[in-house]
């Protein structure tokens, strides 16, 4: 680990990145901060300033996911930047330290840089029976979160567990989890949904952060604009496929073999919001439609309850079996009425024949105007 | 005018002077434009929703925009839906008595009494049908829920409509909504709607066509010429106890 006053041109020329490099980084940044090209130079001079901050990653109800997503950008400029932009003091993953040594880095961060240090969660945090579901060192995940996130200058929630509680907190949710902002109210949270989410909008979101002194605008939900503005629908290289009507009908059929659109199959990308097709995984070179599956939206508020079934455009009905969609209902429900009122016509038409009195000359079907005199 | 009489007998009314039909302006203009203006709207918005659903007919070549084109004319008929509905709810309040909010809340004990007697002739337990000058209670009451069921497609509708566009004049109205109840779920709600106007339609052109039979009243036609032929008793007893 470096010692945090290090300056961080100065831990970037060690680590042999040059200024070529440093600069090409800076202006994907740019890019994907959706800022102007000029602000490049803004950028760039204010992370050569800049004294890297401290930052702790902590690990609640989690598959690592977020953390295999960081660590695996192939693409050395990032890599190497995001993670020489700021000093890990803490990464349960990848810290050499163990046991009492690393919980003493710990307690020594949350103390010593009060209210300066960044942390990052991943994963969610169980509440039911006080919270005995998730501990780290014989401390629950409340506990500790509460601890080092409200003494935090900004809490990063990395990927969907740590906003909403994602796939641990989706129905039923047996160990009550909720995501960071839910379990700690007072720390100044900024969410990056996605399961995981994407390192490339990490690393935007901390040379926001180191440039402008401050988070970058979010949404309702906390989720930064640049990343979470746009509909993914929006942004597809299917779209135009979509709006001409060519679709893949079942997986592997011809349209699937030529790329078309997979609103069939269920994709969710016209309910999602995502920068996904744009900045892309692994070192942008594809993302889940371009690989021909749909958009599961999962960067979508509590998208495993929401947003499944992954395979039909609408949710199942509920109180009916998952095969049963809302259209076979709707179909039986006008069959069924349809049915009932041509039964109803038969009947009616049953009891105004038997109204007719005995020996009326013309039963009242056929009496019009003509007849009367 | 016998010849008119002959024709609004029923066997439920014996012929009697007091009785002889009348012709009456029932269904003013905006009522029956309005009507037109809501019922052709939902059979393009049905058509166009279920292929944006499940777009059933595939393009066979690029050149086509099916998606694209279904997609705007559901857009346009669906604004013309929603002025439709405008132009009725203002005539809830400016219109004549039997196009007023009134007569369509069960208020009166008298509305209450014509339900029973309406749901009892459905159900074959009453032989005769009551007579109307507007709607009967039971009718009434199943617009008012059409009503709502159209009042919550428009809104379902502008919140995914303002989930596609993004900002503009009445999105501020909406985008709230899917905080509260998720767009998924929105969707499956102006969806599943869809089906009851289906099974409304069925329903009211049959009750429509039955009353119409059994009053021998013109009930049919007056959606397009705004007259209905109605016994003179029935009339001033109407008249009796409207404004009440
Ligand atoms: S593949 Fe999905 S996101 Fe892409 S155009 Fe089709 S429905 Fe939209």
């Amino acid at each position: 680990m470096f010692p945090s006053n290090e300056s961080f041109v100065g831990a970037l020329q060690k680590k042999g990145v040059n200024r070529r490099r440093f600069i090409k980084f800076c202006a994907a940044m740019t890019a994907t901060l959706a800022l102007p090209p000029r602000y490049v130079a803004q950028v760039a001079s204010a992370l050569e300033k800049a004294k890297k901050p401290v930052l702790v990653w902590l690990q609640f109800q989690d598959c690592a996911g977020n953390s295999e997503s960081i660590l695996r950008s192939s693409h050395p400029s990032v890599l190497e930047v995001v993670l020489d932009l700021l000093s890990w003091e803490y990464h349960e993953i990848i810290m050499a330290g163990a046991g009492h040594q690393a919980e003493a880095a710990l307690e020594r961060v949350v103390k010593e840089e009060k209210g300066k240090y960044l942390a990052v969660v991943e994963g969610a945090i169980p509440l039911a029976d006080d919270g005995v579901y998730c501990t780290v060192s014989g401390k629950t995940a409340l506990d500790i979160a509460r601890r080092v996130c409200s003494n935090a200058a900004a809490t990063i929630a990395a990927g969907a567990c740590a906003w909403d509680g994602g796939l641990v907190a989706a129905a039923p949710n047996p160990t009550g989890a909720v995501g960071i902002s839910e379990a700690v109210p007072e720390a100044k949270v900024i969410n990056l949904g996605g399961c995981p989410q994407n390192p490339a909008n990490t690393a935007a979101v901390l040379v926001h952060y180191l440039t402008f002194g401050e988070l970058p605008a979010v949404d309702q939900y906390n989720r930064p604009l640049f990343a979470y503005g746009r509909i993914i629908h929006d942004q597809c290289e299917r779209r135009a496929h979509y709006d001409a009507g060519r679709y893949v009908q079942e997986w592997g059929d011809e349209g699937h073999r030529r790329g078309y659109c997979l609103y069939k199959m269920g994709c969710k990308g016209p309910q999602a919001t995502y920068n996904c097709p744009s900045v892309r995984w692994n070192d942008g070179t594809s993302w889940p439609v371009k690989s021909g599956h749909g958009c599961i939206a999962c960067a979508s508020h509590r998208f495993w309850d929401t947003r499944s079934p992954f395979y039909d455009r609408l949710p199942s009905v509920p109180g009916f079996g998952a095969d049963v969609t809302a259209g076979q209902i709707g179909m039986g429900v006008t069959a069924a009425v349809a049915g009932a009122t041509i039964v109803h016509g038969i009947a009616s038409a049953v009891r105004d024949r038997m109204r007719t009195p005995p020996g009326a000359s013309t039963p009242p079907a056929t009496r019009g105007p003509a007849e009367k005199n | 005018m016998s010849d008119l009489r002959a024709y609004a007998w029923s066997e439920a009314h014996k012929p009697d002077p007091a009785s002889a039909p009348v012709r009456v302006y029932v269904w003013e203009l905006p009522v029956r434009v309005s009507h037109w203006f809501i019922f052709l709207p939902i059979v393009v918005l049905s058509f166009t929703g279920y292929y944006m659903h499940n777009p059933f007919i595939v393009a066979r070549s690029s050149t086509q925009f099916l998606m694209a084109t279904m997609r705007f004319i559901h857009l346009v008929s669906g604004s013309v839906f929603i002025a439709a509905f405008i132009l009725r709810m203002y005539w809830f309040f400016v219109g004549n008595h039997w196009s007023s909010w009134r007569s369509f809340w069960p208020i009166r004990r008298r509305q209450w009494r014509g339900m029973g007697n309406m749901v009892a002739y459905y159900s074959f337990l009453k032989k005769d049908l009551v007579h109307h000058v507007g709607h009967n209670a039971l009718a009434a009451v199943t617009y008012l829920l059409m009503f709502t069921l159209m009042l919550i497609e428009i809104i379902t509708g502008l919140t995914l409509y303002t989930h596609v566009r993004g900002p503009w004049l009445l999105a501020p109205l909406f985008s709230w909504i899917p905080r509260v109840i998720d767009i998924q779920n929105l969707r499956l709600i102006h969806f599943c709607i869809m089906f009851s106007f289906f099974a409304f339609v069925i329903h009211h052109v049959y009750s429509a066509v039955l009353v119409s039979w059994e009053e021998r009243n013109g009930l049919i036609e007056s959606i397009f010429t705004g007259y209905k032929f109605v016994p003179r008793d029935e009339l001033e007893e109407e008249s009796s106890w409207q404004g009440k």
